[in-house]
């Protein structure tokens, strides 16, 4: 009887285990996830309006019907990359996911940045390169910093009304997403 | 004999305990990384540059585009605020107040993420476009039959989520937080 209860205890022990390895091994294995689906819409350097959610349809990104998006790949493997431009005097949102879809950085218009949205992203190497004034960049430059090469910086562009949505969708695709020039 | 029964038995109980638990943490999250406000649920860690190994984990089972953390916070409900699981059969009314935001949206989904309202109107509610109390509470009914106030009429069948997103919003702020003022969720008739 003793065995067993030493048996069960192990058993126990082994579960923690497992599951402590699923949970930590998980992000790395998964094939879902916002990277795989971001990258499938599209090449490098170029602002990709999303289709808005149709009724019933799949939403793999969970994304809100209320709130048009644009996406922008960059690859910063060669040079830093930035997305730039001007939006529609309404609420608007930037954030930067790198590949595992964890958020690096994030702002909305509130923040004091208003219609002008100027972002760079600069991997270690760059960063440390800009820190010592070896890169120049544009003065009010937003400057972020990514852990990888691979980064997408979303946009978030709330209409106040669903009969504006195409005016500001052809806004958001008028961003400039591209490689900062060295 | 004996020893292959207990070496079952250990093997049962630890592939149980494991892929179990890790289940768990990563739908329900309560005890993990997720916080309960009432009926709502939300990873209040999903939005960091840095996230908890389970919040992590739960971004790579759950492939969405997080709000980031200065973007605001996004809550879904499974169960109305009695604990019963929201079904489309059944008439709601989310009632109250909803914490400080720019703005935010509630909208209707299936488990999987897509918009169930019916076509010919909204896919969901959007805070600037709803009447309010004076107080600034809110009456939302969502349901297959007509409803007063603030309507929204959803179709098919089954269960359903709710899906609040509070963009640019103070909850979970730390200072002056409120956190605890979140709307009911109220079966009205199946």
């Amino acid at each position: 009887m003793i065995r067993t209860f030493f048996y069960l205890v192990a058993g126990l022990l082994l579960g923690l285990v497992i599951h402590l390895v699923v949970i930590l091994t998980l992000p790395s294995l998964a094939s879902n996830n916002v990277a795989t689906k971001l990258s499938a819409l599209g090449q490098v350097n170029r602002t990709v309006v999303l289709d808005d959610v149709a009724r019933g349809a799949d939403n793999p990104l969970r994304l809100d019907p209320e709130v048009a998006y644009a996406v922008c790949r960059l690859d910063l493997t060669n040079a830093p990359g930035e997305l730039a431009g001007t939006l529609p005097l309404a609420y608007w949102s930037v954030a930067v996911y790198d590949r595992s879809g964890t958020v690096l950085y994030s702002a909305t218009n509130r923040d004091g940045i208003g219609q002008t949205l100027d972002i760079g992203v600069f991997d270690p190497a760059q960063t440390r390169l800009l820190a010592e004034q070896k890169i120049d960049v544009a003065e009010g430059l937003l400057i972020v910093e990514s852990r990888g090469d691979e980064v997408y910086v979303v946009v978030r562009l709330a209409p106040a009304h669903q009969v504006m949505r195409e005016r500001y969708k052809e806004q958001l695709a008028k961003l400039g997403c591209r490689n900062i020039k060295l | 004999m004996r020893f292959l029964l207990n070496l079952v038995l250990m093997l049962t109980v630890a592939l149980a305990l494991g892929f179990g638990l890790s289940w768990y943490a990563l739908t329900d999250g309560r005890l993990f990384g997720a916080a309960q406000i009432g009926p709502w649920t939300a990873w209040t860690r999903a939005g960091s540059p840095n996230p908890d190994p389970y919040t992590r984990a739960y971004l790579a089972r759950n492939g969405a585009l997080q709000l980031g953390q200065s973007e605001g916070v996004q809550f879904f409900a499974t169960n109305d605020s009695d604990g019963a699981p929201l079904n489309r059969t059944c008439r709601y009314r989310i009632d109250g107040l909803t914490p400080t935001a720019t703005f935010w949206t509630l909208v209707p989904t299936t488990p999987d993420g897509a918009a169930i309202a019916k076509s010919d109107g909204p896919a969901g509610f959007e805070s600037n476009r709803i009447s309010r109390a004076g107080d600034g509470s809110i009456q939302l009914y969502i349901g297959k039959s007509l409803s007063p106030l603030n309507w929204l009429e959803i179709g098919g069948d089954g269960p359903f989520w709710l899906v609040l997103t509070l963009y640019d919003t103070t909850v979970f702020s730390g200072a002056g937080t409120d956190k605890d003022t979140m709307p009911s969720i109220i079966t009205e008739g199946c």
